[in-house]
């Protein structure tokens, strides 16, 4: 535990608490939560030297006064219009809550509910699908989180309407912790939403676990406090046959990291992981994606959008690995940047590993501007130069909000993305 | 309405336009011909307030403000038009979306009131299928996939939207068929009045058929060496623009 021992004194400080709140969870669950404990301590709040973190400074994360510190939970961080609807009741800001009407066919439960009704399925998957051996981040929340949201979708149930989770302001909201099991023939769409006010780190782990032939689609909508710290990870266990979307919107943080993925554990899966991201002033946002092709004939997508202005900065780094049995594997990756302004900037990599010799894999990055012939014929059609750079920036992301099937939430950020530039004029 | 005085235009050093006069009096048609290079759409490029150019010497009176003074968009909301002669496509905007905003950006400047969604389709179609064009265009993004005829087309219709008191037509004849000629100068022709102007640039008199022009201008090496009627037009066809350079050129020159 060199690596942060001196630093680590409040992580150990407060696992000793969590433990004693968490005495009643069953062993299986304090065995991994122990685990991953150790894990964070040998492995440390990763650092600019950590290869896979080379331009996210975490640096102020390390000694997990941002974590921790109790933060009011604020009617300020009034939740997005979108998440608004369906009906709740509930109010703004609180640590974290399911909004709107649960349909019918699925279930949405606490971690402690859930224990009780399906022990078997938590245990078989909770804390099993996202990997906190070799993942210090992931390690935290599953050493810390202090409740979870259990969302299962019946056999065979093709749920209605999406379920909304909102993550806010709170201790609890720090450590969002999500399962979803998504039964066979299922269907499910699954939206998180975090948003805050003021400094703090928030740390979220999502995992999926698609059944054969069931189909997940999830959303995560980070327009997290510009003063925050945002780092997810979400990844999915696909069997035969399923098929998984990802859509990460990343609008707010002042430095968010995004670690999405799938391994595809049976032939015939699909999977869609695809991005919008749109950052200014100081911010910094990263995915790394991760695609795990282990069986024959799977196709996966990926799409990550990102619109860059001041300073801002952009990182992008998908892998893909293709085992040696996944043959016929059909893998496409796509990150396009637009930067507005001379000093945004954008790293961004794919990385793959090919061990089968009859697949297609094809990969293509891009960073450029805004065409100046392009808002010169808007213009000269009477439209102002703002608005015309507004229309061109949502044309850039226009066929990635196209896979956002939620309508309140494609709406929200075209909105977003139509008013990003004032207007000079009234 | 227009008046071009000793114009002097350069692009990265390199002089392009050199002392264009032209006077453009409300609802008449000028066609401004001239070989490739003479500097007909660097004009039209000024005239509607392209970046890149530099003005060297002169100047440019709409409607008694100073054209090359206003912003692009403003010189739009004021009456001016450029059909593009490569008109550009943008992926991920509808032309009804597009023409929306213009519209209403142009209304909302000349103090009438935006035009509700349904409205505008019903003006959309009626100046839409004149052009031999169906509504369903305007789902589609700005241009893309567009025929060379469409593209042209769309700009006419554009056009139309938008009611202009001056509209530049750079080279829209070129590289259409009979058929598409046809309907863009109907398109042109329909919306002639007293009080709209037209510059008709182009390389071909074949156009001038159709949209018969008061004044014809010929360009050439940055200058308007000839100006005339209709007629000019046809000599220029007959006897081409090496007339110009061999023959009228050295006699200004000369100053016959």
């Amino acid at each position: 535990m060199p690596a942060i021992a001196d630093r680590a004194d409040v992580f150990l400080e407060r696992f000793n608490d969590a433990l004693a709140r968490s005495a009643d969870e069953p062993t299986w669950l304090l065995e991994r939560r122990k685990r991953a404990m150790e894990r964070f301590l040998q492995l440390g709040v990763p650092s600019l030297k950590h290869e896979e973190y080379k331009y996210t400074d975490l640096s102020a994360l390390a000694d997990g006064q941002l974590l921790f510190a109790t933060r009011p939970g604020s009617a300020e961080a009034a939740l997005p219009s979108y998440a608004a609807g369906g009906g709740s009741d509930q109010a703004a800001g609180a640590d974290q809550q399911v909004l709107g009407h649960v349909p019918q066919g699925a279930r949405v439960q606490s971690l402690a509910e859930a224990l009780r009704a399906e022990p078997d399925l938590v245990q078989r998957h909770l804390a099993t699908i996202a990997d906190y051996e070799d993942h210090a981040l992931c390690a935290v929340n599953t050493a810390f989180f202090s409740d979870a949201v259990v969302i299962q979708a019946e056999r065979g149930a093709v749920l209605d309407a999406p379920i909304q989770l909102v993550f806010g302001d709170g201790p609890k909201g720090s450590l969002p912790r999500v399962l979803i099991v998504a039964g066979r023939n299922s269907s499910v769409q699954v939206v998180e939403t975090y948003a805050g006010s003021g400094a703090y780190w928030r740390n979220t782990v999502t995992e999926i676990y698609a059944e054969e032939n069931a189909r997940v689609d999830h959303y995560r909508a980070q327009v997290e406090s510009l003063d925050a710290y945002h780092t997810g990870r979400l990844q999915a266990s696909q069997q035969r046959d399923s098929y998984v979307s990802s859509f990460s919107i990343s609008f707010g943080a002042a430095v968010a990291r995004n670690d999405i993925g799938t391994r595809l554990n049976g032939s015939g899966c699909e999977c869609s992981l695809d991005g919008l991201y749109a950052v200014r002033g100081n911010q910094l946002v990263d995915h790394h994606t991760s695609i795990d092709h282990a069986m024959p004939h799977c196709n996966s997508h990926q799409l990550y959008k990102g619109v860059l202005d001041d300073r801002a900065k952009g990182v992008f780094n998908g892998k893909i690995f293709v085992r040696p049995d996944a043959q016929k594997t059909d893998a496409v990756q796509s990150n396009k940047n637009l930067l507005l302004s001379d000093q945004s900037e954008v790293n961004t990599k794919p990385q793959l590993e090919i061990d089968a010799n009859d697949v297609r894999c094809t990969h293509g990055a891009t960073i450029g501007q805004l065409d100046s012939e392009a808002a010169f014929y808007l213009q000269s059609r009477g439209i102002g130069a703002d608005r015309a750079r507004n229309l061109l920036t949502y044309a850039f992301a226009a066929d990635a909000l196209e896979r956002i099937k939620v309508a309140t939430l494609k709406e929200h950020f075209e909105s977003l993305l139509l008013n990003r530039f004032a207007s000079r004029e009234s | 309405m227009l008046q071009v005085r000793n114009l002097h235009v350069s692009i990265d050093g390199q002089k392009i336009l050199r002392g264009i006069d032209l006077d453009v009096q409300p609802g008449t048609v000028h066609a401004v011909m001239g070989p490739n290079g003479s500097g007909k759409s660097t004009l039209a490029s000024v005239l509607a307030g392209r970046d890149g150019y530099e003005i060297e010497e002169g100047s440019v009176t709409y409607n008694g403000q100073d054209l090359l003074d206003m912003d692009p968009e403003i010189r739009a909301r004021d009456g001016v038009f450029l059909a593009f002669q490569y008109p550009v496509e943008v992926p991920g905007v509808t032309t009804m979306y597009f023409m929306r905003e213009a519209v209403n950006a142009v209304r909302k400047h000349r103090g009438q009131a935006e035009l509700s969604a349904g409205d505008f389709l019903k003006l959309a179609r009626e100046k839409i299928n004149p052009l031999g064009m169906e509504a369903d265009m305007l789902k589609r993004a700005i241009n893309e996939g567009f025929s060379g005829g469409e593209k042209k087309r769309s700009e006419i219709f554009q056009m139309a939207m938008l009611e202009p008191k001056l509209a530049v037509l750079d080279e829209t004849d070129s590289g259409l068929d009979i058929d598409a000629l046809k309907i863009v100068a109907h398109g042109v022709n329909c919306l002639r009045s007293a009080d709209r102007s037209f510059v008709v640039i182009t390389h071909y008199q074949r156009l001038l058929n159709y949209i018969v022009p008061d004044y014809v201008h010929v360009l050439s090496e940055g200058r308007i060496e000839l100006s005339g009627d209709k007629n000019l037009a046809l000599e220029l066809e007959s006897r081409g623009y090496g007339w110009i350079n061999d023959d009228v050129v050295p006699q200004a020159a000369a100053g016959v």
